[in-house]
Order: structure tokens, then sequence, then C-alpha cells
């Protein structure tokens, strides 16, 4: 093993020292795992020592896949910059849009009319379930439940469509923009809803009737990576990993943004604060997502404005950009200039499919932000893996890296 | 959690010793108990509900300034209008309460504030609904275990750190460290911003909130600015021989300052190949 | 002896040879598991089920490099990951193949910033590049048809007529191939690597 690690280059200077001998029958024993290594989610490396097979220190290390998405932020014009956030946590990708745009429009205090607050809160929705969905296949799939994948990704690509559908990409949506959206919705696109409404009960239930009394599942994650409640808060843990441990903090309900204070949905919470429990809240957290969906689809007004008008800050309305001089110079000086935005500083945070998702802005009035600071949820949720994973057993680790539920592009940005 | 292990044994809310009550039953059916109402199971469910009343302050003051916070969903400033003249800014974002009301003699976390530290708080902003308390650097993590432990603020949740290089903004000091702290039970937030001048150290907050581990280190790794008391203060999204400064100040070029050259390699790889012949 | 002149140069028996291992590697290729960004994600959607990547061309996500023939590069490389790429890909045995997915293991894609490398051919040498951010799983069937295509090929002309034959030959083959593939809209430019002519032929249809 020696030879092997000394030759391979290494990015770092970290010292993977191989094996320690305490006494004449103890030693312990540096595992690396990742940065290519089909549990971890991506990129992520951990760094193992190891006591027989108890872990008894844990070094995640991050960065593989740092791509400077704060500091292209810093360059580019306010409406530009959505696309950068499709690619933070490119499985909720909507979601992230959603937390980007809500910070520019508190920044320049302008707020979507209702019907495109509707539309937000049903994307978002779907796409909360799209990432639980993907959360769920690849967490099963480390823990021995390879079929559950499949099945996982099939629901998934129904929800994709409607994506496609409603915007015209799949995965990199950029779907949201500053003001509502400027595009009618699609025609269908409520029957397609609609049908993913009618079937997806029915599928999670399958999910549920593999997993939920599955022996190997329960032997594998019961019990497993419990975090105590005084510590999910120290450890300023956010979303299903700090209501796995009973603690009641969804901006949804504590903060209401967008018209989540007239939804009626329940926010489920853990008991014990293992694998387990995570896994149950974010079920749940499904089925609701399916109520909102469902509440929001029986209320959202079926005509009215989808974009905000006369504000300097959204773009202006596609069809009378090309028939009326006032619109195409406002259109010309949105496009090539951008706005300026007030000065000051804004943080705003949603409910993000794995925790709070705060975008914090520092605007000194120009057309960029002079900074853009994402919080993304799994960068700080990840590191309470060491302190879950002590005294542990090594077979455990994906279990307990899948139950934090990272995504890297969101944990590295 | 490094800090004092006997405040947490405490505490322990009822739902973390319920035991493996559930566990004899799997099935479809076994699924979290969503509390009834959510709205009446905020200050129950949480941990910092379970704060014991035995450390009395003389907070009473900062009390009576909560209850009125918690009654005021009503606007406390005229909205502001924007800059632009165009737009008048929305209500909805100026009105929620969320980070308490917009009054510096009517929050209480900054009466609390002003009372226990005087002068190490130098100035309060407001925007839309945040409110900003700009404090002085060294009793920062003094600050931060105060709200921590006070037992009507409850800011108990580090919900951000980050830092701003200010290096074309203002001439000093350079970088402000940007603390954001959430209480559960009150359902608020706060911002505590600290300026630092250049190599200046930060107090650092790990004593106070473990979560604070990594964030100083992305603040380290981006801004350079070291933590005072951090144990674990390396490089953490870049390399860890990345020897080309921190990104992330405002000097720095976003294409950095080399190309990535492959080990081995004398000169980077040329974008456009030469295929010519060989 | 028009018909058969110059026949025997290309020694039948040899590249028939060639041919039967070719065809068997241009059908079981196993990929590397290996996802860095949002691509693996589509990646990953192409080898389930609705689109079936893994039964429908006899390919196989393998954990180890040791046992696989293509390394798929789907997404961002850093500057920190990318001597892991370059160590995954020397891990490999010969012979073995490369396919850049997406726009940021291309040419770097929208990240022009400190930390990525501007493209995966700075690193490892690369065969096929398939466009998009991501592409569809549409766009990734493309890429790895056209890799077959360059798998089948592998040695057999460029031995006795170098590369630049191997390459016309292929171009050849792909014309016809391209004529008859009706309906698709993917742009895929091929260009070798390391060595020969540049093949600049994106196909636009």
């Amino acid at each position: 093993m020696s030879s092997t690690m000394s030759d391979a280059p290494t990015t770092g200077t970290l010292e993977v020292t191989d094996e320690v001998q305490i006494s004449e029958t103890e030693r312990q024993l540096v595992l690396n795992m990742g940065p290519q290594h089909p549990s971890t989610h991506g990129v992520l490396r951990v760094v193992l020592t190891l006591e027989g097979e108890t872990i008894i220190k844990t070094d995640p290390i991050i960065g593989y896949l740092h791509r400077g998405v704060e500091k292209i932020g810093e360059t580019r014009r306010y409406s530009q910059f959505t696309p950068w956030t499709d690619r933070t946590d490119y499985l909720a990708a909507p979601l992230n849009n959603l937390g980007y745009i809500m910070a520019v429009e508190k920044l320049c205090g302008i707020m979507a009319p209702e019907r495109a607050q509707y539309w937000r809160v049903i994307m978002g929705e779907l796409s909360r379930i799209a990432s639980h969905l993907v959360w769920l296949g690849t967490h099963a799939l480390d823990i021995g439940a390879l079929s559950m994948s499949l099945y996982c990704f099939r629901e998934r690509e129904m929800i994709l469509d409607i994506f496609e559908k409603f915007c015209g990409a799949r995965l990199t949506t950029n779907m949201m923009e500053i003001g509502g959206f400027s595009r009618p919705n699609p025609d269908g696109i409520v029957a397609m809803i609609e049908d993913f409404l009618t079937i997806f009960p029915e599928r999670q239930q399958e999910y549920v009737d593999l997993l939920s009394a599955n022996p190997i599942w329960l032997a594998r994650t019961r019990g497993v990576g419990i975090i105590e409640p005084q510590d999910a808060i120290d450890w300023s843990l956010t979303g299903a990993c700090l209501r796995g441990s009973g603690v009641n903090y969804d901006i949804r309900k504590a903060q209401p943004y967008l018209i989540y204070d007239r939804i009626d949905f329940e926010v489920p919470l853990g008991t014990h604060g293992d694998v387990y429990d995570r896994y149950l809240v974010r079920m749940e957290e499904m089925r609701q997502a399916l109520r909102i969906i469902r509440q929001c689809l029986d209320q959202v007004p079926t005509d009215g404005p989808l974009m905000l008008n006369d504000s300097n800050y959204v773009i202006p309305p596609h069809d009378t950009v090309l028939r009326t001089a006032e619109d195409m110079q406002r259109h010309f000086v949105w496009v090539i200039k951008g706005f300026d935005a007030p000065k000051g500083e804004v943080y705003m945070a949603i409910e993000h499919s794995k925790g709070e998702l705060g975008h914090y802005i520092v605007s000194d009035g120009s057309p960029v932000p002079y900074r853009l600071r994402i919080r993304t949820p799994d960068f700080v949720n990840l590191q309470v893996l060491p302190h879950m994973a002590r005294g542990s057993m090594l077979a455990d680790v994906v279990a307990l890296i899948g139950t934090i539920d990272i995504v890297l592009g969101s944990v590295d940005r | 959690m490094a800090e004092d292990p006997t405040r947490k044994q405490g505490e322990t809310p009822p739902e973390a010793m319920a035991g493996p009550a559930k566990s004899t039953s799997p099935g479809p059916k076994d699924d979290p108990q969503a509390p009834a109402d959510n709205q009446t199971a905020w200050a129950d469910a949480s941990p910092a509900g379970q704060v014991s009343e035995a450390a009395d302050r003389d907070d009473t003051e900062a009390r009576a300034a909560l209850e009125l916070a918690e009654a005021a969903r009503v606007p406390v400033v005229e909205p502001a209008h924007d800059q632009t003249g165009l737009a008048i800014i929305d209500p909805g974002w100026v009105h929620t309460g969320y980070w308490g009301p917009l009054d510096d003699s009517r929050h209480p976390a900054i009466i609390a504030l002003r009372r226990a530290f005087g002068d190490a708080i130098e100035e309060v902003t407001f925007f839309r609904d945040e409110v900003t308390v700009r404090v002085s650097t060294p009793p920062l993590a003094d600050i931060v275990t105060f709200l921590r432990d006070h037992d009507a603020l409850r800011y108990r949740l580090l919900s951000d750190l980050t830092a701003v290089d200010m290096l074309r903004l203002r001439t000093t000091p350079r970088f402000d460290v940007v603390v954001t702290v959430y209480s559960i039970s009150n359902r608020q937030r706060l911002r505590l911003k600290t300026g630092l001048l250049d190599g200046q150290t930060c107090p650092s907050l790990t004593g106070v909130h473990s979560g604070a581990g990594w964030l100083e280190r992305e603040a380290f790794d981006m801004f350079g600015i070291i933590f005072d008391g951090h144990t674990d203060l390396r490089r953490m999204l870049l390399a860890e021989d990345w020897d080309e400064g921190h990104p992330l100040r405002k000097d720095y070029p976003i294409r950095g300052y080399k190309q990535y050259v492959q080990p081995g390699f004398e000169s980077p790889t040329p974008r456009v190949r030469d295929y010519g012949r060989t | 002896m028009g018909l058969i002149e110059d026949r025997f140069e290309k020694n039948v028996l040899v590249s028939s040879v060639d041919y039967v291992f070719n065809w068997a590697r241009r059908s079981s290729l196993w990929w590397l598991q290996f996802g860095l960004a949002c691509c693996a994600i589509e990646m990953i959607s192409a080898s389930m089920p609705r689109y079936d990547l893994s039964e429908r061309f006899g390919m196989l996500y393998r954990a180890s490099p040791r046992q696989a023939d293509l390394m798929i590069v789907a997404g961002t490389v850093t500057k920190k990951m990318a001597p892991v790429v370059r160590t995954l890909y020397d891990q490999m045995a010969d012979p073995k193949w490369v396919l850049s997915m997406g726009s940021c293991a291309n040419v770097g894609g929208p990240f022009d910033t400190y930390a990525v490398v501007q493209g995966v051919d700075q690193v490892v040498p690369v065969d096929v590049y398939v466009p998009g951010c991501p592409p569809l799983p549409e766009g990734l069937y493309y890429g790895i048809l056209e890799l077959q295509n360059k798998v089948i090929k592998y040695e057999t002309f460029a031995r006795k007529y170098g590369q630049d034959e191997a390459e016309l030959e292929r171009d050849r083959d792909r014309m016809s191939a391209q004529a008859a593939v009706v309906g698709t809209d993917a742009v895929i430019t091929s260009q070798t690597t390391g060595f020969g002519v540049p093949t600049d032929n994106s196909i636009r249809r």
C-alpha cells in the first residue's frame, strides 16, 4: 500500500501514513476513501483512521469540485448569474434558482405576482421530490438495494419531463427569473403535474414496501449515525438532518416565504435521530410536497400576470419589446447594462431539499453583486460526518455519507 | 460542543429520550409523528425550548421587548423608497418581523447586547427587514456566546459565517466577518459584523458553535483570515499546497495567476493543439 | 487481378483477428464509474431504466479502473481533481478510451476561473467530445456510437497505412452511418488526439 500511495500523484501535501503500531497487539490503519469512490456521491474524499473495523477519526476532504462560483458571482450581472446557481446543486436546480432570485428580489424590493409565486412553489416542490428521489436511490444503492435506484430514477424522469415542458431543460433548468416568469405557461403542464400527482403516491408506496420492512435496510440504518438534538443544533445542521433529530426548524414554516403561509402542510420530525429516522423524514417530506403541489394547483389563479410589470429590475415583456420603442429601450438597457441594484445587503434563506439555502448578497449599487455568498446546506451538514462516524463501523460510512444527502457541487461550489 | 458539556446534559428534550418505542413494528405506517399543529409545537419541539431557567439574568426589559416583538407583525417603519425612484419597496420584504423589530430601541437582542457589552456594540443598521449589528472584534466570541446562552433570546443555531473583502468600498478595515445566527424558538435571525484589518486575527467561534469549524476554514481558505483558536485551520476547498493566495479577495484575478500544469510537464498544454505530423 | 489486388497487403488473418477483437471491445465497453459534476447525473440517468444505456450497448459501469475500458469524464475537472483523473487514466489497462462529456470537460464550460482546468484534454487524451451543458442522454448515446466507430478501427489500418488513412476510413464510415441516422439533432465534434490529423468535421443536421 505504501508504494502505491507514494507513487500516485497526490493533490495536496496530506500525508497518508499507512499504519501506526500502537502496541504489540494494536495498530491503527489510515484508509483513503475517494475521491473516486462509487458511494461518495461524487468526488468526496474521506480519510479514515481505523482501529480494526472501528473508526476513530474521520477527515472529509472536499474541494475536488470547487469551481469558484462565488467569484463568478462577483463578475456577472444579477440576471446573468442564474445559470450558475443551477450548477451548484444540480439535483434541485429550480430550488437553487429560487433562492438566488428571491435574494435579488429582496435586495431590489420587488415581489413576483401571486400566480408566479404559486408556480414557483409548484416547481420548487417538484424539484424537492426529484432531489429526494436521487437521494433515496443512491442511498439505497450504497447500502445494497440496487433496484431502488432503478425505481427512483424512473419516477424522477417524470418530474424532469415536467421541467422540460415548463422551461425547456431537464437538469439545469435556469427556470426562475427576476420578477416571475417571462413566458406563458405551456399548454398541458397542469395535466402532466396531475398525472404525476396521481401516479407518484402508489409508486412511493412501492418504495416503502421495498425498504421500510426490509431487514437488511433496517439493520443498516436503525441506530446508526445518531445525532442528538443538541449536537444537531451545535453543528449547525439544517434540513432533514436537523429534523430527523426532532428539532422543528423548517423555514417554510418558521419564516414563510412566497405563499407557504397559505398552504396547509406538516413538518415531519424524527425521534431517534438515526439514519432510519432521516429516511422517514424525507419520505414524509415527499408526501407533504405532493400535498403542497395539490393545494397550489387548486389555489393558483388561472389567469393574471406571471411577470412583474413597471419595474426597472425585470425584463420587459416579450410581446411589447418588439412593438413599443420604450420597451425596446428598456429591454436593451436591461440586457446590455443590467440594472443598478439598491445599496445594501440581504440574506435570503429558503428551505432547500437539503436544508437552509442562504444567499447573502452585498450590493454596492452597481449592476454586479459586490459579494455573493452561497450558504449551501450540505456544506454545513457534511461537517457532522466525523462526529457521527466516531466509533462506528467502517461499513457504516457509506450509510452516513448517504444520509447527509450531499451534492458535491453544492458542497464545494 | 467543546465548551461545556454539562450544559448539554441538563437539557435533553423528551423526544430524544423516547427510546426505541417504535422500533418493534416496522412497516409502511412507521412514519414519524408530525406534530398535529406545527404552529403551536414550535417551542415544545425545539430543544431550545428546554433551556433551564436556572441562570436567571436581569433581562426583564429584553423579555418585555421580546413579547412586544412577538405581538408585532405590524409595520414598525415606513416603507423605504427605491433609489431609482421608480418602484416602492414591496412591504412584504420589510414587515416580516423575521429579524425582529426594525428599531434599535425596541429590538430585544440589541437591548440585551447594549446592556451587556456597552461600547462593543458599534452600530446597528437596518435594511429591508434585516438587522445588522456591527460589533468590535475582540469580544465577538463572547457576544455569540451571550446570544446563544441568553434565556430569552436563544440564538442557538449558527446560520452562516462568512467574510467580505471591503477593499473597494472603504479604506479600513479591509475585511468584514459576517456571522448570522438564528433563534429556533423565537424564529428570529440576527447578523453580526465585525471589521478586520488585513493580517488581524479574528476570535474563533468553534468553542461556541461546533458548526463554525468548516465555515471558518472556508473563510480562511478564501480570504486568508486567521481565526484565533481554531484548531484545524487548513486549506479546504483549494488544494493543500495551493500557493496562489486567497481567491475571494478583491485583488485576486478571477482566472488566477497560473494555468494548470500537469505533473511531469513543464508548461501547460496549449489550448489549441499543433496537429503537425510528428 | 484487379479485384484482389492489394488485398493481401493488409494481411487478412491479422486484420480479421483485429476485427474480431475490436468487435468484442466495441460491444462490451465497460466504463469507469466516475462522476464529477452535473453531467454525472445525466450519465446515471442514461444508464437508468428510461434510457438504459447499459443494456443497449453492452456497457456496464465498473468501479475499478483496472477493469474499465472507457473513461467518461462527466463534469468539471478542477485543478485539485486533475491529478486524480490522470492517476485513474494511468491505472486503466490498454486499450482504453476517453469520452469527454459536457462543456466543462471539453473546454472548461462556464467556469473560467482560478480553480478549473480548461478542458480535460490538458490532462488525458480524449477520443470523443460530447457537447452540452449537460448533454442529454441522447447526446451521450451519440457520443458512444461515435466511439464505437472509433473502437472498431483500433489499430487495424493505422498499423499498415498510418493514422491518416485510418481517420479517413473512419470518416467515410461515419458519413455512411450518418446517412442512416434519421432525425437526430446531436452535434458531435470528434477529434483525434495525441497523433494524427485533425478531423474538424462537425456534422450538423
